[in-house]
């Protein structure tokens, strides 16, 4: 049987020996290259310890829809919190102008950014033990290695890409409702989220039912975005969504970590491909 | 898995891979408990002499484990929590290796912490988790749901590593956690249990940014009560833990990353690294080593307790002691813990856990080892182990399902099988080998010689074929016949290597058509739904690992196209019957549509929307690649959407399936799985060691055998009967007893017979069983010939032969051997089951997705049995205790057939076997049962045995005369429901001591054997005269409940009348022709006159056979 093999002798040996390349150089060309990408991913994130220290520096963000003009924000982002945040609201009612802003000793995390920065951050931690020195030994090795990363890398970017879809009763006991100085009025949510590179400020005007109200009470789900109609039940009082204004603002520095983490995806999808090739040749032997 | 399924696994010579993620050890310190990457945990056993040896593998996690906890008071409840990668959790029983509760939460959790405060709290405690999500979670131990979090209103991040301070001196216990950011925070954790109670908001007490990143564990010191060691992976520090000032720090050498720390005693500490290194240290003090003098000068009593931190903080430096290393051989990381908990011997251990598998402990000693210069020394390795080793150590146990081949081979060493498929309806196993051979052979027949002795006999009479045409390991196969009737029987799919695959006829072994399908190695093989059909014919989708999925179609032998531009492995295959669609979802989330008749790309979509196009496949019927598991992580996403919308979504795609063919088998099996017995074959990630489980199915064996519903009505009435029977057997002379029951017993049987002609047929079958077995195959193979040219349905008709066959294999994995010889000869002799050639591997399903199966040398972990090397297969010492127990319990219940001890033909054995499957089926059920049902089922018995005292007496038509017979069932009322119930009684009572179900079989099985072997001693052999026998042929097909019903009646019809001349005439009956008798009873319908039922549980069973009693004999 042993002829029916593919591989001869020498065959074999060459196979070995690419294989052994591959194990040795190859794969801490491809490590290393992964950690160039994500180090300058997490710089992104102003990740603390990565070189520039002290507080991450404020960015604001002019937020606005080519639409209209009801609403308009500026947010401030420091790092993954939002620092500070202004609202300016047009009712559409009676054109009269609501502002509201938050308090100053308060900041906001935006959870999605930071999930997203963890996520880099453990995967490079997983690279940063296998440096030159450490030795594969087999190709499964370097595939449980890569499934970890890509792991880490595919959460961090499903992080942004897909925002977390919330009820309007969470959206109402949410902490951001409670971040503002004069407060919210009460017919009013807020709601900011990351969708894939954007900054997006959605502010949704409520009018409540009446009790004896002919229509037909529906709670609404989850949903990443209420669109108008949209009923919910808060304390004792059913509500509906009136108006929904989104605004929103590309974040640049979100939109490149993006780029890094599709590109160091393949990488490391590149690399599983280059070690499964050979993966008939180590059944039963590591090598 | 159904809790009637008996598991055995075959594992080979290879051990499954098993990469350490995550170890622990019990507290008892005799287990330790591994979580691995593969999603599985294992249990070793650790001896006083601190030897390891793996005992079970526990199967239920889908993705790679993340981490493994204490989950209860150790000492009342040996339970702990593991959790996965995909938000899995699980509390198992490592006692048994049961799951006891399982939830999926979307969270991922990397370390978890049970706390319980037995004066605050009620309920089983919580498990403190921390990982991937803001903060801390507390989660009910017990129903592993939410409970509440703790949340900080400074700096909120995901929290790295924790550890609870039970403080003496200020009566509260805090929680400190150290945030990724290396931000320390504390919780008050007593204080505030009712607040958490409430769901108040509960902040951090305290927090302190530690200025220095990736923490890896944090520990306080109990000895000093002061230090606090926290462990960052490029430094340690040690602070006080007063005012949190910083003690001292101590950085790596350069490559070196520290893993984790633990306190020692008072002043010493342990580090280890991320490469299995460790090294102790003495935090010395160096005021005190200025002497006594300056004690007293400072008017400090104790060193450790100075004034202010600041004084503390000149005197510590680190002092290294000694160290350990492992050999250069290193797979990075190590997972490392230390424990002192045991009490006796009291034992100081270091573990650690590789991603190879391999387990290393060190005995730590109280003096610090160092070398003759005083420099620091190194710890020797008291104990290293791996799974391998355990099946190398007992290989007699790992064996596989096809080591036989190996003979066939021409000394070319060992053949690797690559895949492998179970095709029930033929009971053949086809095995696609690494040389590009495919064999068929006879799964159960390739079990037996695998599992007992003598079963290399087996071997060489073994039918086999041998398929030769790919030139590369053949690495998948599909039956296409056993996902559609439809196709053609004798097709069969391989797909190797090389990319190319091959249409089989695996009847002649031709080659119909190879497909080259000029891709990568087709890793898997799936058929297109019913309700999809191309041209009428349903396609062959190959799933190729350069990611791209060919399209084949059978009947028309064409290749279709080949979908080549995915960029990411394929992790779902979806068809569109409307248009015509064909649907692969990748691994980054991205979906691609071809157009199947054109093979051209429709479109190509990532995030959001890919997601609802998946999504809104759901209700066309797909097939997945990657089998449940993406099943799992959809509807997983859909439940993490209604627990908590905020983070839904959290987990993507989790490309961390342990063993996904296997899981996606379990799915199937559950639902579809009808035969008694199947293969199947198992295959661990990331490797490609494969091993086979055997699944019996107990309630599928009973009910084909014995086809009248089960219930344990019957089994209490058969024991009732049978009382009786033994009561009257007392005072009837025995020999005419036994002539009249062989005498009525006829009746029964032909009309079941005619009732339910499946009865009849499958004794029959039993009956042919021990000719047949050497050239079962071939005419089995031939029988298939033909009905295949006539396309009947095989499917659940089974072989007879292959159910008791079945039977008896089970059986003989079941039993305890060795335990007498001469009784093991006696069982080989009577029920004609072959010994086995080694303890086997059994399973146990704790639930659906949840169970355990045992490794090759579990038995060498009960050091009792360990010495005793001719018990094979005994579960545990405790197994003839309760065996004992049972047997006491029913001294004089003759459960089992006595009367024809002799005749040692098939049938009686075929009975034999039947009867103490049921009495399996019965244990395992009782044992099995939730606490609160067996209750019910108490009282419902009791009510049983009220109903047969009301019965009884209302039998008039029986009792009506004999004042005599009235007196001694009046007696047996008060009688038989006890022996009964005691019976119950015990076995319910071995579930409240938590004995194993597995034990508790083999208890019960080996009482039962004995008792019955016991008669057969007793008893010489041939003394009865040869027409007995074969009456006892017939006597022997009929249901066991029906015939003790007959049993009890007649018995007491002779007890009323007992006229000697009776005996002589139905010794003459007896005497008569097989035909005569059968005669008899094809005429016993029509002289049965329908008659008031006095029984109203069995009508049918009692009027007739009452009136036949009183016709035949009175």
């Amino acid at each position: 049987m042993a002829t029916a093999m593919a591989a001869t002798a020498v065959e074999r040996a060459v196979l070995e020996e690419e294989f052994r390349w591959l194990l040795h150089d190859e794969v801490h060309a491809v490590l290393r290259q992964l950690q160039d990408i994500l180090k300058e991913a997490a710089l992104r994130f102003t990740l603390p310890g990565s070189g520039t220290e002290g507080p991450a520096k404020q960015e604001n963000f002019i937020l606005g829809s080519c639409g209209t003009d009801q609403v308009k924000g500026v947010l401030t982002l420091q790092g993954d919190a939002l620092s500070q945040a202004d609202v300016n609201l047009k009712m559409p009612r009676n054109n009269q102008l609501l502002h509201f802003a938050f308090r100053e000793d308060k900041q906001w995390k935006l959870q999605q950014i930071q999930d997203a920065r963890n996520h880099v951050s453990q995967a490079i931690y997983l690279l940063d033990n296998r440096d030159e020195n450490y030795q594969f030994r087999t190709g499964a090795e370097v595939l449980k290695l890569m499934d970890a990363v890509m792991l880490q890398l595919t959460r961090a970017r499903n992080r942004l890409t897909t925002p977390a879809t919330l009820t309007l009763p969470e959206i109402a006991a949410s902490g951001l409702t409670r971040m503002f100085a004069p407060a919210l009025p009460s017919d009013v949510l807020v709601n900011v989220y990351i969708n894939l590179n954007k900054l997006c400020l959605t502010v949704y005007q409520l009018h409540a039912l009446q009790p004896n109200s002919t229509k037909n009470f529906r709670p609404s789900g989850g949903s990443v975005l209420h669109s108008p109609g949209a009923m919910f039940e808060w304390g004792s009082q059913r509500l509906e969504v009136s108006h929904v204004h989104k605004v929103e603002s590309v974040i640049p520095w979100l939109n490149d970590a993006l780029v890094f983490f599709t590109v160091s995806l393949q990488l490391c999808q590149q690399l599983k491909d280059k070690i499964s090739v050979f993966s008939s040749y180590w059944s039963y032997r590591p090598f | 898995m159904r809790s009637s399924l008996q598991v055995v696994a075959l594992w080979g010579k290879k051990a499954p891979s098993h990469s350490i993620t995550a170890i622990m050890i019990t507290d008892d310190q005799q287990t330790i408990v591994t979580g691995s990457q593969e999603g599985q945990l294992c249990l070793w056993n650790l001896s006083p002499e601190l030897k390891i040896s793996a005992k079970e593998l526990l199967f239920g996690h889908l993705a790679s484990v993340t981490c493994l906890a204490r989950a209860r008071d150790f000492s009342k409840q040996p339970y702990i929590v593991s959790a996965a990668e995909n938000g899995e959790m699980c509390i198992w029983n490592v006692t048994n290796g049961q799951c006891v509760e399982k939830a999926t939460l979307p969270y991922r959790h990397t370390a978890i912490c049970y706390y319980h405060c037995s004066f605050r709290m009620t309920g089983e405690g919580w498990l403190l988790c921390c990982g991937e999500y803001q903060d801390i979670l507390i989660i009910d131990a017990k129903t592993l749901t939410l409970v509440h979090t703790f949340i900080s209103c400074q700096s909120p991040d995901w929290i790295n590593c924790m550890c609870i301070v039970h403080s003496v001196r200020i009566q509260e216990d805090s929680l400190l956690v150290v945030s990724v950011a290396g931000e320390l925070k504390v919780w008050d954790l007593s204080s505030s249990i009712s607040s958490i109670q409430e769901k108040q908001d509960i902040y951090e007490k305290e927090s302190k940014f530690l200025d220095s990143l990736n923490c890896r564990t944090i520990r306080f010191c109990t000895y000093t009560e002061r230090l606090l060691l926290v462990v960052f992976s490029k430094c340690w520090k040690v602070y006080d833990y007063c005012d949190f000032s910083l003690l001292c720090t101590e950085v790596t050498r350069s490559g070196q990353f520290f893993a984790g720390g633990e306190v020692l005693a008072a002043h010493r500490i342990i580090i280890w690294t991320e490469d299995g290194h460790s090294y102790i240290y003495q935090l010395l003090n160096r005021w005190a080593q200025m002497g006594a003098a300056y004690k007293t000068f400072s008017g400090l009593s104790k060193s450790i307790y100075p004034a202010d931190g600041r004084v503390l903080k000149e005197t510590i430096y680190p002092h290294l002691l000694c160290s350990t290393s492992v050999q250069e051989n290193k797979s990075l990381p190590f997972v490392m813990g230390y424990m002192n908990e045991r009490k006796e011997p009291f034992y100081k251990v270091l573990f650690s856990g590789e991603v190879s598998g391999r387990i290393t402990l060190w005995h730590i000693p109280d003096v610090p080892i160092s070398k003759f210069d005083g420099s620091p020394g190194e710890i020797p390795i008291t104990t290293t182990w791996t799974l391998q080793d355990n099946f190398d150590k007992h290989h007699i146990m790992s064996q596989s399902i096809v080591d036989y081949f190996y003979g066939f081979k021409d000394g070319a060493g060992t053949v690797v099988i690559t895949s492998s498929e179970y095709v029930p309806s033929l009971d053949k196993l086809v095995c696609g080998c690494e040389d590009g051979t495919i064999f068929i052979t006879q799964a159960l027949n390739a079990a037996k010689a695998g599992l007992l002795e003598g079963g290399s006999l087996l071997k060489d009479s073994l039918p086999h074929k041998v398929l030769k045409g790919h030139q590369q390991s053949v690495i998948s196969l599909l039956y296409p016949h056993g996902l559609s009737s439809k196709l053609d029987q004798s097709w069969l799919v391989s797909g190797d290597q090389d990319s190319c695959v091959i249409l089989w006829d695996i009847f002649t072994e031709e080659i119909l058509h190879k497909f080259i399908l000029e891709a990568g190695p087709v890793t898997s093989l799936l058929m297109s739904p019913e309700n999809f059909r191309l041209r009428s014919n349903q396609v062959i989708c190959c799933v190729c690992s350069d990611h791209s999925v060919a399209l084949l179609h059978l009947e028309e032998k064409r290749y279709l196209f080949c979908a080549r531009k995915h960029l990411f492995p394929v992790r779902m295959i979806k068809w569109h019957p409307v248009e015509n669609f064909l649907i692969v979802g990748c691994a980054d989330d991205s979906v691609y549509i071809w157009e199947i008749e054109t093979g051209t790309l429709e479109r190509h979509e990532t995030g959001e929307r890919a997601r609802i196009i998946l999504n809104c496949c759901d209700d066309s019927q797909f097939l997945k690649p990657e089998s449940v598991f993406s099943v799992a992580s959809e509807t997983h996403k859909h439940k993490s959407v209604e627990q908590r919308s905020s983070i839904s979504y959290q987990f993507g795609p989790i490309p961390c399936p342990g063993l996904q063919v296997e899981a996606s088998c379990k799915v199937a099996d559950a639902k579809s799985f009808s035969g008694p017995f199947n293969v199947l074959p198992v295959k661990t990630r990331w490797s490609n060691i494969g091993f086979h489980i055997l699944l019996f199915d107990l309630e599928n064996l009973v009910e084909l055998l014995l086809p009248t519903p089960i219930c344990d009505s019957d089994h209490s009435s058969s024991f009732h009967g049978s009382e009786i029977l033994r009561r009257a057997r007392s005072t009837v002379e025995k020999k005419t007893l036994t002539l009249k029951r062989n005498k009525t017993a006829c009746g029964p049987l032909s009309a079941e017979a005619q009732t339910k002609p499946g009865s009849e047929s499958s004794a029959q079958g039993d009956n042919s069983v021990t000719f047949l077995e050497e050239n079962d195959g071939i005419k089995r193979q031939k029988k298939m010939k033909s009905s295949k040219k006539m396309h009947p349905k095989p499917s659940r008709k089974l072989d007879a032969n292959l159910i008791i066959d079945a039977a008896k294999l089970l059986l003989s994995c079941l039993l305890p051997w060795g335990v007498d010889k001469e009784l093991d000869n006696l069982c080989i002799k009577h029920l004609n089951i072959l010994k086995l050639q080694g303890p086997v591997s059994l399973g146990l399903a704790s639930n659906e997705d949840q169970f355990s199966l045992m490794l090759p040398g579990w038995d060498s972990c009960n050091a009792e049995i360990k010495k005793d090397s001719s018990k094979v297969n005994l579960f545990s010492r405790k197994v003839l205790d309760l065996s004992n127990k049972y047997t006491s319990t029913l001294p004089n219940q003759p459960g089992m057939p006595r009367r024809l001890e002799n005749n040692c033909d098939s049938l009686q054995e075929s009975n034999t076997i039947v009867y103490l499957l049921r009495r399996v089926f019965l244990v395992n059920k009782l044992v099995n049962m939730p606490v609160e049902l067996s209750c019910g089922i108490d009282s419902s018995f009791k009510m049983e045995s009220v109903h047969n005292k009301v019965k009884n007496p209302g039998n008039d038509i029986l009792h009506i005369s004999s004042f005599y017979s009235y007196l001694r069932n009046g007696k047996n009322e008060s009688h038989i429901p006890e022996a009964d119930m005691s019976l119950l009684k015990l076995i319910s009572c071995w579930r409240d001591q938590s004995v194993q179900v597995t034990e508790a079989i083999q208890a019960v099985l080996l009482a039962e054997v004995q008792q019955h072997m016991k008669t057969l001693r007793k008893i010489p052999i041939n003394s009865q005269p040869e027409a007995m026998t074969e009456n006892g042929n017939y006597e022997m097909i009929q249901i066991r409940p029906k015939m003790e019903w007959t049993e009890e009646l007649e018995l007491q019809c002779v007890t009323d009348n007992l006229p000697p001349q009776t005996s002589a005439s139905l010794v003459k009956h007896d005497s008569n022709s097989n035909s005569a008798n059968f005669q008899d009873n094809e005429d016993m319908p029509d002289r049965c006159v329908v008659e008031e039922s006095e029984s109203p549980g069995k009508p049918g069973h009692h009027s007739w056979i009452a009136k036949m009693c009183f016709c035949k004999l009175c």
